[in-house]
């Protein structure tokens, strides 16, 4: 008898506890907080979204609060909202400088701001030049304040580095992500107007018509080796491939603390890097944190909104940021390492700001950059084999349409086809003088035979070697749904190719993959991307166009 | 053999007076403390309390969250009914403008100065016939806290502007440096950019309104006698306070994320900005070792947030709540919250018996930043008519509000 009750009580028991243990999965009532932010605080922000979700926290109907957020960049995510295609209930750019130019789109069909009132800081960093050490050593630093100044000379240097006793350096490599798509990209075209007109305030859309300013910005933009589509994975870029790939870029000052951390901590072996302060004046990233002003966003999202908002700005998580580089918004922590000189950078720093433009003036600048910009030199080589038939070849088509639309007039554009033969559909020549013919061209492509993928690649890189303007960013986007089954190239012919102009680091012509589809081999095309400095991408139907929008910001 | 005769009789007597006293603090709650407590509290409903609205800016709310607390701890009553103080932040013209509007009925209203009570005045006249606000009375109508305007800088720059102390003719010396398209280059300093001053936003602010209403005064060199038709009708004072005005980037809504964003940023943001003494007092602590040394600066004639409790007169406030909230203002202005205010918030008591440089004061902690404790030295300017006041909100808000 004894023994049946102590049975009973033990399962009992178990019920009871695993009842308590399944609890938390089970999902109840919840809001969902979905947050678009800027990239360079993903190592901060994710560690605490998954800390504040783990906490279950409520909202006072009792409802738990999960907080969902994805990393994209600034000015992408305002184009993704105006649009319709991103409706996060809160925005967290890196920096305030796009909300009136946001406002001021989203008013043209609706009543009120997009962003109401004046969002609170998260965490703050300025914009910096990233620079290798050595480098920023022989423009004079840490004597000499550097800036956009000598930026611009370097960039006009046909010297390079040689004018600076350096030759072996080779020429000056500068990078900035896409002012369309990134906070960084765009605060760096303001910065290169104000400097290229002498300016520091007081900027008007009469200024944009100087020619010396047109002058100065295609300087400065000749320079560019390649642009990107986020501030966070243009600093990745520029740590993981070193100096013979970039000198310098436009990043925030935490991603050169966070560098520095790893390369003190020995889990990077590049040489050091250091922010420099343009002596003209820079702009800070305060990553302000808006709950949208949007039809989307329902009360009780705002309220669990605000309540993740105030588990941020608490200390605990206010001193986290330090860790990661960010000067906290909270007044109270102290600025100490590793916001120090061992890691690059100087908090008695910036001296001066630049004053943000009016919403009209940027889009006047944005709209100047694309006549300045390095054009790009592109060879797209795609896969039209039989193993293409169907939807595979319906939306490579769509997609390419797509890609062709958003390049520049100054853009150079060859497409190659490859089955078991490569066809040239049209040469490397300016888009803005055939367009529509592309797109017709594009719009006839079909399917069949084979497939030489490596002839085709190798052929696309020889002719660009050969064809494309070394002042020009030169590409290759190669497409391709299957292995290589009648090349007689090899792929380690194509892969000697690419890795024989290496010594051009940031300027070699960078080949970008897309392996479409399950039978794609992503390995060979990763082989082939890698070494160039593009980029693998595995695609689908579905994804396709999305891989296509990311290729197009490095240009 | 009549002792239990008396004894009941004088039971029942008890029993009666019991019954009478419990039944007339039912009537009249100040009869209540008489009733016998443990029964009292077992039978009778508790008192209506009095409910003492009060609309206030948000300068004080830590300070008056705090005093609340101690208030009720002594457990004031109003013929018996316990006095309940419900406190509503706002800025300081938000809080003129929802009087006015009826969109709030409160028993005080505690703007930042005397300049929005001033304001009221005239506008309450227009819109009620007479004013609901009466300056003139001490008693329903006077400051608890006081702090003047000042400058906040950062010591390297403003030594490089004006050295140790701005001159007589600051503000005419601000606007020119202001606008010199040069900036800190003029003064030998070009890696500082353009020299940038902040105050807030006028129209939510009052720190912001006072700084509009000082330079004014500053242009004019005078301390009183401010005229409508001086703001209205001269182009040249028009033209120099535009150009002022224009240099600044973005006005804040509120004074304390300004003085924030001074510490925040730093030097690269704001080389000046115009704050309560009290603001830049709480952040004083914060701003060591940041980015040098930040010191206060008086300007050469000083306006005063005076905080202000002033008790409505008109029909919704009752004689129940005018008596209650005389108590919250007396206790507003008696030693413990005076004390609170000075050494915990930086305010200056109006109770002169306080020193301001006793032992833990923030004068006498952070005198070196330049926080004096006698300003007697410097003249206060008159706060002009109603009439005036509104007149330069409205410029500031038809030429500058953006």
């Amino acid at each position: 008898m004894k023994l049946k009750i102590l049975s009973i009580f033990t399962i009992l028991s178990l019920i009871l506890s695993a009842c308590s243990a399944v609890e938390q999965f089970i999902p109840g009532e919840q809001v969902i907080v979905s947050i678009a932010y800027g990239s360079e605080k993903k190592e901060w922000l994710e560690p605490l979204v998954e800390q504040f979700n783990e906490a279950r926290n409520q909202t006072a109907d009792g409802k738990t609060i999960v907080v969902e957020a994805t990393a994209i960049g600034s000015i992408e995510a305002v184009r993704g909202i105006l649009d319709g295609t991103l409706q996060p209930t809160v925005w967290s750019p890196a920096s305030s400088i796009y909300i009136p130019v946001a406002n001021a789109e989203w008013k043209k069909n609706h009543a009120d701001d997009l962003v109401v009132g004046t969002p609170n800081d998260l965490v703050l960093s300025p914009v910096v030049i990233a620079m290798w050490r050595p480098m920023a050593q022989a423009l004079g630093w840490p004597d000499k304040a550097i800036g956009w100044e000598d930026i611009s000379l370097l960039a006009a240097s046909e010297e390079g580095w040689a004018a600076y006793g350096y030759p072996e350096w080779g020429k000056f490599k500068f990078g900035h992500t896409h002012p369309a798509y990134s906070n960084s990209g765009i605060t760096s075209i303001i910065a290169e107007t104000y400097a290229g007109l002498g300016k520091q305030r007081g900027l008007t859309e009469a200024d944009l018509q100087s020619p010396e300013l047109i002058e100065f910005m295609t300087g400065v933009e000749s320079s560019i080796i390649h642009y990107g589509t986020s501030t966070g994975f243009f600093a990745e870029r520029m740590f993981e491939r070193g100096p013979s790939y970039l000198s310098a870029a436009v990043i925030y000052e935490n991603l050169i603390v966070a560098q520095e951390t790893k390369r003190i901590g020995s889990t990077s072996s590049q040489v050091p890097v250091v922010a420099i302060y343009p002596k003209e004046g820079t702009f800070w990233t305060n990553n302000p944190y808006a709950v949208l002003n949007a039809p989307w966003v329902t009360p009780e999202q705002k309220e669990a909104a605000e309540l993740f908002e105030t588990f941020l700005l608490d200390k605990p998580q206010q001193l986290e940021a330090l860790k990661y580089g960010f000067r906290p918004a909270d007044p109270s922590i102290p600025l100490t390492a590793p916001l120090d000189a061992e890691h690059g950078v100087d908090v008695s720093q910036p001296q001066t700001i630049l004053e943000i433009p009016s919403a009209s003036v940027i889009t006047g600048i944005e709209n100047l950059w694309r006549t300045t910009k390095k054009p790009v030199d592109l060879i797209v080589v795609m896969d039209i084999s039989g193993s293409m038939r169907g939807d595979k070849i319906s939306t490579a088509r769509s997609s390419l349409i797509q890609f062709v639309q958003k390049l520049d007039d100054r853009d150079r554009l060859r497409i190659d086809l490859f089955n078991d033969q490569i066809t040239n559909l049209t040469p490397l020549t300016p888009i803005g003088d055939k367009r529509q013919q592309v797109v017709d061209s594009v719009s006839g492509i079909f399917e069949q035979n084979n497939t030489s993928l490596y002839d085709a690649t190798l052929k696309a890189y020889q002719d660009l070697q050969a064809e494309g303007d070394p002042n020009h960013i030169r590409a290759i986007v190669v497409l391709s749904d299957g292995e290589d089954t009648v090349s007689v190239a090899t792929l380690d012919e194509v892969i000697r190719q690419i890795q024989a102009s290496e010594e051009e680091g940031g300027n070699a012509i960078k080949v970008f993959t897309i392996a479409f589809g399950d039978d794609a081999d992503a390995d060979i095309l990763k082989q082939i991307a890698e070494p160039s400095g593009g980029k693998q991408y595995d695609s689908s139907t579905e994804t396709i166009q999305k891989i296509y929008d990311e290729i197009a910001t490095f240009f | 053999m009549y002792t239990p005769r008396i004894n009941w009789f004088l039971a029942v007597l008890y029993l009666l007076a019991a019954i009478g006293v419990f039944a007339a603090a039912l009537l009249f709650p100040s009869f209540r403390s008489i009733a016998y407590a443990p029964v009292r509290e077992l039978i009778l409903p508790p008192p209506e309390p009095v409910v003492v609205s009060v609309l206030y800016s948000t300068e004080k709310e830590a300070w008056l969250n705090e005093v609340i607390t101690d208030f009720e701890a002594t457990n004031p009553t109003v013929d018996g009914h316990p006095v309940q103080i419900e406190l509503e932040k706002m800025g300081s013209w938000e809080i003129n403008a929802a009087v006015l509007d009826g969109t709030r009925q409160p028993v005080i209203v505690s703007p930042a100065s005397s300049l929005q009570i001033a304001a009221m005045v005239d506008s309450s006249t227009v819109k009620f016939g007479n004013p609901i606000v009466n300056p003139a009375d001490q008693t329903s109508c006077r400051p608890v806290v006081t702090t003047p305007l000042v400058l906040v800088a950062w010591k390297e720059r403003a030594d490089v502007l004006w050295g140790t102390q701005p001159g007589k003719s600051l503000w005419k010396d601000l606007h020119n440096t202001l606008i010199d398209p040069q900036g800190w280059a003029a003064l030998n300093h070009p890696e500082w950019g353009y020299v940038k001053f902040g105050h807030s936003d006028p129209l939510k602010s009052n720190s912001g309104y006072m700084t509009t209403l000082l330079m004014t005064y500053g242009y004019y060199g005078k301390t009183s006698n401010l005229s409508a038709s001086d703001i209205l009708s001269n182009t040249e004072y028009q033209q120099w306070f535009l150009e002022t005005e224009s240099s600044i980037g973005t006005f804040e809504y509120s004074t304390g994320p300004l003085m924030e964003k001074m510490v925040v940023y730093g030097p690269s943001t704001f080389d000046i900005v115009a704050v309560y003494e009290s603001t830049a007092i709480e952040q004083a602590e914060n701003a060591v070792g940041r980015y040098g040394e930040l010191r206060v600066y008086y300007p050469p004639a000083l306006l005063w947030s005076d905080h202000p409790f002033c008790i409505l007169s008109t029909d919704w406030v009752t004689p129940q709540q005018t008596e209650a909230a005389t108590l919250f203002i007396n206790y507003l202005t008696s030693e413990p919250a005076q004390q609170l205010a000075l050494l915990k918030y930086g305010f200056r008591p109006v109770d002169a018996a306080i020193p301001l440089e006793q032992t833990g004061s923030p004068f006498d902690r952070y005198a070196a930043n330049g926080f004096r404790a006698d300003l007697s030295n410097l003249p206060d300017v008159e706060i002009p008519a109603g009439n005036v006041l509104n007149t330069l909100r409205d410029f500031w808000s038809r030429n500058v509000s953006r």
